[in-house]
């Protein structure tokens, strides 16, 4: 006797039992049984994401604990909250909390449009040779290592021989120390941001306007759409659901701020505007060796990303009936 | 409404010409249909009419005016797609009123002419949805509501009924024509379903590989294909062809086809050509069971017998060439189940041309 499931997929119910009356595990097990080679596939995504996503998240419980490297995870008493009231006090943390939500936001609003914009910009453009020439370039930046992107930042705001303070010298102004003025510090890293990734991300917008039905715009032409009207009538609203997607995966990565490159960027000058709670976790946590008032830290942060992720997917899901889950 | 003018179009893709010089004059409000097989030119035609292509040589005139370097939308003409082509974003009423919201029309204006085509389709209780929410023959109505909402000189349609199931297609089709009835507009229909060409068309034009090889009223070329290829293209089932010699002189000429021997009529083509090879074109509706006046009488073996209900189709072989005819059944298939012979009037016959496919001038002996 055999049942068919919600998906239409035949069931084969263990010996003598009607698919009914199969548990939970047995049906899982048929299904293991049965499609064996495809979660064979997955098994690497959930050994990886099993060994370095979930095993830390053991050690979390030094957030609340007096953690000591002699006396271990498990041998280090329990503090309760005191960690988090330290960082709560601590005004270096409120800073690292205050850069961390004007760095994300400003680079969600500045930041967010680009790609889509270079996607659409791409997508005008009639000479094939002119288009791939423009993509590979700004492409590029991306599979450039962060260390030499900072390095050729470092370079081009150098004050002495730095092409943009030689650009400024030659219109008679005195050079501009950028990289040591906290007020630059953000435009930089933002402006940065935007130079390694925009053309990369770009790639998701690229494909979906690709699996945009091209008799849309056929039929907008013998409409008498112009290009303009095309791009704000068809394109867009067509690739509504994937700058959804994207903009809450962005969301929830908000906090994430790009780390590696604020702790290249940075300097004691600069931390007043520049350091964010993860280089603020790096410091306390790496190089200070409190490791419990860092893993707060952490914890902290990944519960703010999470509350966001949750609430852009609410909201997502509620105006646009578009939602990661 | 406009004149469409074809003269000598030709579209080329880089050294390739897929459409080679043709000409066509379709008439103000006259329905004419593009038919041929997949690759034929036909959609690139209605393409380069639509202004979607670039017209690679030649002239077109919509009205009187030469239109080969003039926008789409300035041609005046509205194109209903093959896949609809409707905004997944908008809902019906939104769909339908886009051609008027680009070209800057009163809201009022728009609110009324949507309201009016939307009557006129059956569609007022589904402006609110979306086209995801629809069947496929609302989103066919819509599609269509988009193209008359604008009121346009000329229809191009792109196999509009392919993507729907036989049922709905045979609904369609009735809709269009009366549509085009109701409105007059001067429409140009693409699409390689025979049945379609020959129930929409005032004129079918058929094409073949960037040629037209005929153009004319369904009935005409039902009657009288210029060629093997029309002959087999139009009619369901096509025309039985059998190539075969022609023997019996001039005064009693006749097919000799492995064996089989078939009268054919007394054409002047005919005459002094004994020996010749010709194909034999009979349609399946012009073949009897029963003899008949004149008739030559052509024996058969049964394969199978299709019953379509009023009707049956017969599949044969004759002298082991397969042959297809058509009978009616009287509410039964009894009578046909021990068929032996089949009768051919020699009037009803097209001869070909065995080498170039063309027909024989049908003008009798005298």
């Amino acid at each position: 006797m055999t049942d068919v499931n919600k998906t239409g997929v035949v069931v084969q119910p263990l010996a003598s039992k009607t698919a009914g009356q199969l548990t939970r595990w047995e049906r899982l097990l048929i299904i293991l049984k049965r499609d064996w080679q495809l979660y064979l596939l997955l098994a690497p995504t959930i050994i990886w994401l099993l060994v370095f996503l979930y095993k830390p998240m053991y050690g979390l419980q030094i957030a609340f604990k007096d953690y000591s490297i002699f006396r271990g995870i498990v041998g280090s008493p329990w503090v309760g909250f005191e960690h988090f009231e330290t960082l709560f006090n601590n005004d270096q943390f409120i800073r690292a909390i205050r850069n961390t939500i004007a760095i994300s936001f400003i680079s969600l609003c500045v930041g967010f449009p680009v790609p889509i914009l270079l996607a659409i910009m791409f997508n005008e453009i009639v000479n094939q040779v002119f288009k791939r020439t423009a993509q590979t370039i700004v492409y590029l930046p991306h599979f450039i290592s962060s260390v030499i992107i900072a390095g050729i930042v470092i370079a081009a705001f150098s004050p002495s021989s730095g092409i943009v303070n030689t650009f400024i010298k030659a219109l008679g102004f005195d050079p501009v120390y950028f990289l040591t003025r906290p007020e630059w510090f953000r435009p930089i890293f933002i402006g940065t941001s935007i130079w390694q990734e925009a053309g990369f991300s770009s790639i998701v917008f690229l494909a979906a306007i690709a699996g945009v039905n091209p008799s849309l715009y056929e039929s907008a032409v013998v409409d008498g759409a112009s290009r303009w009207q095309m791009i704000w009538k068809i394109t867009i609203p067509s690739i509504l659901p994937t700058i959804i997607i994207m903009l809450i995966i962005r969301i929830g990565n908000m906090l994430e701020v790009s780390f590696e490159m604020i702790i290249l960027l940075y300097q004691p000058a600069t931390y007043e505007k520049a350091d964010v709670i993860n280089t603020f976790i790096y410091r306390q946590g790496i190089q200070g060796g409190q490791y419990d008032v860092a893993a707060a830290a952490g914890l902290f942060n990944a519960v703010v990303a999470f509350v966001l992720v949750i609430t852009a997917n609410s909201i997502a899901r509620r105006y646009s009936k578009t939602s990661l889950w | 409404m406009s004149r469409v003018s074809l003269q000598n179009i030709v579209k080329c893709y880089g050294a390739v010409e897929v459409v080679h010089g043709i000409d066509l004059e379709v008439q103000p409000k006259e329905f004419v249909v593009l038919v041929g097989p997949s690759g034929c030119g036909k959609s690139t035609t209605l393409r380069m009419i639509a202004g979607l292509e670039e017209i690679s040589d030649g002239a077109l005139r919509i009205g009187e005016r030469v239109v080969n370097n003039i926008a789409p939308k300035d041609r005046d003409v509205a194109m209903v797609f093959q896949n609809y082509a409707l905004y997944p974003h908008l809902n019906v009423s939104e769909n339908i009123a886009f051609g008027l919201r680009i070209r800057k029309t009163p809201k009022a204006e728009i609110a009324g002419t949507v309201a009016e085509v939307a009557e006129i389709l059956g569609l007022t209780e589904y402006l609110d949805r979306r086209p995801a929410d629809l069947s496929g023959g609302q989103r066919q109505r819509v599609a269509m509501g988009r193209a008359i909402v604008r009121h346009p000189e000329v229809f191009l349609f792109d196999e509009p009924l392919s993507n729907l199931d036989a049922k709905l297609r045979t609904q369609m089709r009735a809709e269009i024509k009366r549509l085009h009835k109701r409105l007059g507009v001067t429409s140009i229909y693409v699409t390689h379903d025979q049945v379609e060409a020959m129930t929409l068309a005032d004129r079918i034009v058929v094409m073949r590989d960037g040629y037209i090889e005929q153009v004319g009223t369904p009935m005409e070329l039902f009657n009288n294909p210029v060629n093997t290829f029309v002959a087999g293209f139009i009619g369901s089932p096509p025309m039985n062809q059998i190539t075969a010699d022609l023997i019996g002189g001039d005064d009693a000429p006749a097919a000799m086809m492995n064996g089989a021997k078939i009268a054919l009529p007394k054409l002047e083509a005919l005459r002094n050509s004994e020996g010749r090879k010709i194909v034999v074109g009979v349609r399946p509706e012009h073949i009897s069971i029963a003899p008949t006046d004149g008739a030559s009488a052509m024996s058969i073996d049964l394969d199978l017998i299709e019953t379509l209900g009023s009707e049956a189709l017969l599949h044969t072989t004759v002298s082991g060439v397969p042959f297809v005819a058509k009978a009616e059944t009287h509410g039964s298939v009894a009578h046909l189940d021990d068929l032996g012979q089949l009768y051919i009037r020699p009037d009803l016959i097209r001869v070909f041309d065995a080498d170039t496919g063309m027909v024989l001038d049908q003008k009798l002996a005298s």
